[in-house]
């Protein structure tokens, strides 16, 4: 069962989530009813679900909740701030109740408590009367009678029953399951035999039947059939009639009405049809069918769920027959028979596709992450006292799951940042003439091989002069450096940078724009500021479209393959040997303009073999551009990455290996780092001098 | 020999309730994860019933039973629909497409068990 419920939280959890993007779309519009209708629909999925699998406080609160969304449908009330209040309250609550099922921690279920009662009292705010508690006690328990009664019951099924797939047979089987029972077929309806339809049924039954029976227990064998077959169901005595003499002969008696058997049988005790109870059904129906009047269109699409485990098992399978193929291609090209070669590049052209697909099924929309902002900026904005509104553009850019995973935090950072010191309260930026509500954008693109996440507030801006201030105050800048405006913003992300000028609950917890960078880099991304004082801050973060392949550029030291990361690579140039020793500031002249370049013969400490003519790589990261000198270039490369083991966790420089066609191992270099290395390099050589 | 069911339901929870409890009782189980799914298995093997939720994405339940139906080898099968309270209108409509029954949700394994074998045994 334990299997079932991992289904079940699994389940939940996305009912929960859905429930709060749901909420947050009533938030907005707060009459639409199809909204609420959609709300209802989750909770009774929930409460159902939950009931299954035994949950019941869980069960309990969606009913308490489902109450009232039931009400709202029914316009019995209407959406309301409390409403809302409550109804995301209780987002959370689920999700607490998903952790803590049996409320073992007090504080949960205080809380627990306190919701229901706030609810309750939302409900009777408005209409007492029909109280919330469980009330699917319509099944009535009759009395319990004397010893046996006996009932008829007259069945005379619709002919084409069978082809609703039902047994008449089980009918009455399981009619004698109730007690001792007496059958009497009629055989009026039966045609001639050439007329005879095997598949339709000719015959109808007069069952006489005693035991501890009820009306409803009858009734229920006939359940389904109800509507499909002509049935009557009459107490004919209190006591049973079977046992008694004479009976066989007067119920087998077809020229005698019932009525009439029942005078010979000696007593009559009460008239039912089922009837009553059809047409009670038959009002259920149709005040539910008033109810659901309402159906939203179901927008889902068909679609499985996968444990992420799985995708990143194919992931690296599919990584791996990459890397297998490259080398068959080598080893077919060795050995130059045609028809390897063109089995070779038919596998090469599935595994293509293969990879493809793979990476497309790891993709998923940024929408996922929204509704954790559009909650954020709920919640924030009340507390914080300002009216703000958050507008998503592109959410339906792809990015890879384990990207979106990680950027989960960054982004929550900046949205905080941008509330809390971006946007300014209501009056002030009626002052400064601009609408009381601030606005927060999120915006998403493709930009060739890349992902553009665009955050963009319309408050008050970063002032370079104050940054330049403070980082000087910081001691992270000396105050006769020249940068120009794009470095003064890249200081917000340098570590112990923080304009708030207060630490607030909200933001300014002591993480700093710089982990948001460190964050942000360690998912290969860029991250930069552009703010207009009083106009409002763009944080513009940069993704690549997937962590586990690169495409990227093939080039040998001496013995050693290293791979760089194509989009990086900003130009390649040829330079002598000379260029590179023996200087002092480590620039290199290259198309006009001095270039800073890292000699990685020296980085990796490689001296052997070393050629006259060497080949230039300039990198570039953030509009940084260094020179790599290598030995050759080979070409691009597409490199699957396999992390480093923990030993090498401290060469930084390097951020994995791939395994090439010839089964040599390739370094990948990560420019990232090695620009940040040289630019420590520099200052410490300042430092020195 | 052990009956076989056709479970389709686009709920992983209540399919897998279902089988589970369905496997347990000793039926063999087949699974759809909508309707569309679940006629690929309705291809002339012997099936001894259907129980198929209503709404489903690609083709309802509905369709579904419509569609079993108008199949000559199927003609008979027994259809049961999970359905809820709340749904008595559907009721009507999928009794109408020639259903043998319902189960209401949600359902504890001995209501299911006995439901079934109103059915079939």
């Amino acid at each position: 069962m334990d299997r079932f419920k991992a289904v079940f939280f699994e389940e939940a959890t996305t009912l929960i989530n859905e429930l709060e993007r749901v909420s947050l779309l009533l938030h907005n519009n707060p009459s639409d009813s199809s909204i609420t209708e959609q709300i209802f629909r989750i909770m009774h999925t929930l409460k159902g679900n939950s009931t299954m699998f035994g949950f019941y406080r869980i069960g309990d609160f969606t009913h308490h909740f489902e109450t009232l969304y039931d009400y709202i449908r029914e316009g019995k009330m209407s959406v309301t701030d409390n409403v809302l209040n409550i109804t995301f309250a209780s987002v959370d609550h689920l999700r607490v109740l998903l952790t803590d099922v049996e409320l073992e921690n007090s504080v949960h279920k205080i809380n627990h408590e306190n919701l229901i009662r706030g609810l309750i009292e939302v409900l009777n705010g408005t209409s007492g009367e029909e109280s919330i508690k469980n009330n699917s006690s319509d099944h009535k328990i009759e009395n319990k009678v004397s010893d046996s009664p006996t009932y008829w019951v007259k069945f005379v099924p619709e002919k084409g029953l069978v082809r609703k797939g039902t047994n008449v047979l089980f009918l009455l089987d399981d009619l004698s399951q109730l007690g001792a029972t007496y059958t009497v077929s009629n055989t009026e309806r039966l045609p001639d035999f050439k007329k005879l339809d095997p598949a339709e049924i000719y015959l109808s039954w007069e069952i006489y039947v005693s035991g501890s029976v009820t009306e409803n227990s009858i009734l229920d064998v006939f359940m389904f059939v109800e509507e499909d077959c002509e049935l009557e169901i009459r107490k004919i005595s209190e006591t049973n009639l079977l046992d008694q003499d004479g009976f066989s002969t007067i119920a087998r008696d077809v020229s005698l009405s019932i009525d009439d058997k029942i005078l010979k049988f000696g007593g009559l005790v009460k008239k039912s049809s089922s009837k009553s109870r059809i047409e009670e059904v038959r009002n259920k129906m149709e005040k539910a069918n008033e109810r659901s009047i309402i159906t939203s269109k179901d927008n889902s699409i068909s679609s499985i769920r996968v444990a992420s485990e799985k995708l990143d098992e194919l992931m690296s399978l599919v990584s791996e027959l990459v890397t297998t193929q490259a080398r068959l291609n080598l080893v077919s090209e060795q050995i130059a028979s045609s028809e390897l070669i063109s089995i070779s590049e038919n596998i090469e052209k599935i595994t293509r596709q293969l990879r493809d697909n793979t990476f497309s099924i790891c993709l998923i929309p940024i929408e996922n992450l929204l509704v954790r902002f559009q909650r954020l900026v709920r919640d924030l904005s009340t507390q914080l006292n300002k009216d703000v509104v958050f507008v998503s553009e592109g959410a339906d850019t792809e990015l890879d799951k384990n990207i979106i995973e990680n950027l989960a935090d960054p982004l929550m950072h900046i949205f905080r940042n941008s509330l809390d010191h971006g946007i300014e309260s209501g009056e002030e930026r009626v002052k400064k003439g601009k609408p009381a509500q601030g606005k927060i954008l999120l915006k998403a693109f493709y930009s060739g091989n890349s992902v553009i996440i665009q955050i963009r507030d319309d408050g008050k801006g970063i002032d370079p002069e104050m940054i330049r201030q403070k980082a000087i105050s910081k001691g992270l800048i000396t105050a006769d450096q020249n940068l120009d405006r794009r470095q003064i913003f890249d200081l917000i992300f340098l570590p112990g940078f923080s304009t708030a000028e207060k630490v607030t609950e909200v933001s300014g917890r002591g993480v700093g724009m710089d982990v948001v960078k460190r964050q942000i880099t360690e998912i290969r991304g860029e991250v930069e500021v552009e703010s207009v004082l009083n106009e409002g801050t763009t944080i513009n973060i940069k993704l690549p479209l997937t962590l586990s392949i690169i495409d990227g550029l093939l080039v040998k030291i001496n013995a050693t393959h290293f791979v760089i990361p194509l989009g990086n690579v900003d130009k390649c140039f040829e330079a002598n040997h000379e260029e590179f020793v023996d200087k002092i500031n480590d620039l290199i002249i290259l198309d006009g303009e001095q270039v800073p370049f890292i000699y990685l013969r020296d980085e990796f400490d490689i001296k052997e073999n070393c050629p006259q003519l060497h080949q230039v790589v300039v990198v570039k990261q953030d509009d940084r551009r260094v020179a790599l000198s290598v030995d050759t270039i080979i070409g691009e490369y597409q490199a699957v990455l396999k992390p480093l083991g923990r030993l090498y966790k401290s060469v930084d420089v390097i951020s994995g290996a791939t395994i090439l066609g010839n089964g040599e191992v390739a370094l990948v270099v990560d420019p990232n780092r090695i620009i940040k290395e040289y630019i420590f390099n520099q200052i410490h050589n300042e430092v020195l001098q | 020999m052990k009956k076989t069911i056709l479970i389709a339901d686009d709920s992983e929870s209540v399919r897998e309730v279902v089988s589970f409890t369905l496997i347990n009782a000793g039926y063999n189980v087949l699974v759809g994860v909508d309707g569309e799914d679940a006629m690929k298995f309705l291809d002339g093997k012997e099936i001894h019933l259907v129980i198929t939720d209503l709404h489903m994405p690609k083709k309802d339940g509905i369709a579904l039973i419509k569609e079993i139906r108008g199949k000559a080898e199927y003609q008979y099968v027994p259809i049961l629909f999970l359905t809820t309270e709340s749904q008595a209108a559907k009721k009507d409509e999928a009794k109408a497409a020639g259903a043998t029954g319902w189960i209401v949700k949600p359902f504890v394994p001995e209501k299911l068990i006995s439901t079934i074998e109103k059915v079939i045994r």
